[in-house]
């Protein structure tokens, strides 16, 4: 009996960084395995088409506190200068050629495929969603997260952490319906230096876009310190002069 | 020399055909997808270079009851169909020495039309040079383009802008020679940024010339605030010759798939020119308030619209607009009658310099739907636009396809057709219908 009841309180204790957080504080958690509080990093969109063909992105993001992202587009020369900006649940397109930022929405998307805006100036999940419910899965967690308000793109998100570092390896993305509006799966987890060991691609599709795939691939995630004023609709046209 | 230009339109066209199959047999052959993790682009240079190559071919086909085509052929014309095509290279670049960026945008054209043959053109759009010591100061003097407002189709705020063309509200603009700041605030609390961006204008013979006749100098500031996730802007415009305005504009996101905005401005003193269908001109003086409120809406089947009310405070009113009409056909049957072009002389003065303009009555409606890759065709997104005119009921319609199948090319082809009764703005335009079918390349 006492050899019971000192694995089972072995167990408690091996548990108990997980087990004793709540919701809302493993989603904190997420975000931070995910990437640093304040950081730069340089991403590949790719959109595959059915029949294999694809169109590449390349961006340069800079992040800042849990909800404030720029960044600019680095290629194709179609995109090349064009910047987004979003605080919190505001979201702005700066285009050289029209020459002023221009206000957009989450569920647009500005380089098309199966990534909204949303997606890809994506802020801390922990400052778009509170965790309502928690439930054990294999190796892992289910996360049941509510949006906290309707300028969010997804009204419930659920997300599959596993492991003791916490990370994500599926989040699935509904609509208010309950409609399923698309999957991200979390891969190729890669140590990026400065302690962040994180998945360095991330894969979505869609019911809404059948056949088609969207990827993300995180080449350089490296901390840094940045001024609040980055993130301002007056340095929109400047962003890539943050890149050293 | 049609013979030229309908090879121009059927060579875009077969491009535009061609081009998705090409891309078809070449990506199939590749691999299905290869996570390739060096990004060469990570690698920064002191330089940025961007070119862009426009080919278009118009057909515009002209409206011969048209009171404008009275006023510009008054002998007619055999031919009512125009040619027109383009060819323009945009090179834009910047270099960088620590905080000092060098900035440049420059335009080339060369078009033929049938009336004009080949003609070149070439215009330095913005060329200016930027001092950024820490991102809450930068200073920017030279050409450039500084552009106010939160409206998509009118800007009433731009005080420091030209005119946007309404046929293409995103396309780019030529800037003015300026001196212009930012100096921006960021904070905690329910106010989180403020910007203050002051401009100094200088208008001479040499500079800046189409402002003013005289020399002086304009200057003025624009303060941005960041609020309750609203953008607030407030603006002024102080000159000598320049009429004095204020202005303010917002937008704001209320959910995550509608934005609302509006801009708001008062010139000061403005000075509306009025011709009566003597040709008598004389000037009308008061306070214009023009003002613009608008909607971006995003379906859930991904359609997108934008609708916008503007209220031009310094446009022509119905009357006003009759009496240019009956000056110009006044002018034209004296045209007839006697050979006398005085009259048609005196409307074509006044049409160039004052009526002949976009937006030239007070109150319009702008609608733009657009939809995003339907019958899960890629990068391919019809739409349709019209600009209603609520004062004489007249409007233009505007389909509109742009596909980008392959990376650094687009193709785009837009109709735009018109409807009015007489003496409307739309319904007298001079083109009935004018087709543009364009290609273009970034590298």
């Amino acid at each position: 009996m006492k050899k019971i009841l000192l694995v089972v309180f072995m167990c408690l204790c091996i548990a108990a960084p997980v087990f004793a957080l709540d919701g809302n504080e493993m989603l904190i958690n997420v975000d931070r395995n995910l990437n640093p509080e304040s950081f730069e990093m340089y991403r590949k969109l790719i959109n595959i088409e059915p029949d294999g063909s694809k169109k590449e992105f390349v961006m340069y993001s800079v992040k800042k506190g849990k909800d404030k992202i720029a960044s600019v587009f680095l290629s194709p020369a179609s995109e090349k200068g064009r910047s987004t900006l979003r605080i919190g649940d505001n979201m702005w397109l700066y285009i050289p050629n029209v020459g002023k930022p221009i206000r957009i929405t989450s569920l647009q998307s500005v380089t098309g495929g199966v990534f909204n805006n949303s997606d890809i100036m994506r802020v801390d999940y922990s400052a778009e969603y509170d965790c309502e419910k928690v439930e054990p899965a294999e190796d892992g967690h289910i996360l049941y997260l509510k949006a906290k308000t309707n300028t969010v793109a997804y009204d419930k998100v659920k997300m599959w952490v596993y492991g003791t570092r916490l990370l994500p390896d599926k989040i699935e993305c509904f609509a208010s319906s309950g409609m399923l509006i698309k999957t991200l799966y979390f891969k190729n987890v890669k140590d990026f230096g400065g302690g962040l060991v994180r998945p360095a691609v991330i894969e979505t599709d869609s019911p809404l876009y059948k056949g088609y795939k969207s990827i993300i691939i995180f080449a350089k995630v490296n901390a840094k310190n940045l001024p609040d004023e980055v993130f301002t609709l007056n340095y929109m046209s400047k962003v890539e002069s943050l890149r050293q | 020399m049609k013979f030229f230009h309908l090879c121009t339109g059927l060579l875009l066209f077969l491009m535009a055909a061609a081009l998705p199959c090409h891309a078809d047999a070449e990506d199939q052959a590749s691999d299905m997808l290869d996570l390739d993790f060096e990004i060469p682009e990570v690698e920064k240079k002191p330089y940025t270079f961007r070119a862009e190559l426009e080919i278009a071919e118009t057909v515009k086909s002209l409206d011969e009851s048209s009171l404008l085509f009275y006023q510009k052929y008054p002998d007619g014309r055999d031919d009512t169909t125009l040619w027109e095509t383009d060819l323009n290279l945009t090179l834009e670049g910047s270099y960088r020495i620590e905080s000092v960026n060098f900035y440049a945008r420059l335009k080339g054209g060369l078009y033929h039309t049938e009336e004009e043959d080949w003609q070149t053109d070439d215009l330095t759009e913005e060329a200016y040079v930027s001092l950024q010591p820490n991102p809450s100061i930068a200073l920017d003097a030279g050409k450039k383009v500084l552009k106010w407002g939160k409206g998509y189709a009118w800007n009433p705020v731009a005080f420091f802008s030209r005119p946007k063309d309404l046929d293409d509200p995103e396309a780019s603009m030529e800037g003015y020679f300026l001196a212009s700041g930012d100096l921006i605030k960021s904070m905690d609390g329910p106010l989180k940024t403020i910007a203050v961006t002051p401009v100094i204008l200088p208008v001479s013979s040499d500079i800046n010339d189409d402002w003013s006749a005289e020399r002086e100098l304009v200057y003025g500031a624009k303060i941005y605030f960041f609020t309750w996730d609203t953008d607030l802007d407030v603006m002024f415009l102080i000159g000598e010759e320049t009429r004095d305005r204020i202005g303010f504009d917002f937008s704001k996101n209320i959910s995550s798939n509608f934005e609302i905005h509006g801009e708001a401005a008062i010139v000061f003193d403005y000075e509306k020119q009025v011709v009566d269908r003597q040709g008598e001109l004389s000037a009308d003086r008061y306070n214009a308030l023009n003002f613009l409120a608008g909607i971006r809406y995003l379906t859930e089947g991904d359609t997108t619209i934008i609708f916008e009310y503007y209220r031009n405070g310094q446009g022509y009113t119905r009357g006003e607009i009759n009496d240019y009409f009956d000056l110009i056909k006044t002018g034209y049957l004296d045209y007839l009658d006697s050979g006398n072009m005085a009259g048609l002389g005196l409307s074509r003065e006044q049409g160039a310099l004052y009526y002949n303009q976009q937006t030239m009555m007070m109150d319009y409606l702008y609608l733009k739907v657009t939809h995003k890759e339907p019958f899960d065709i890629l990068y391919f997104t019809p739409g349709i636009t019209s600009v209603y005119n609520m004062n004489d009921h007249s409007l233009s319609i505007t389909p509109q396809v742009t596909y980008t199948p392959i990376t650094n090319i687009e193709f785009d082809i837009k109709a735009t057709f018109v409807s009015g009764r007489g003496h409307t703005e739309y319904g007298e335009k001079i083109n009935g219908s004018k087709i543009v079918a364009s290609t273009a390349f970034y590298f």
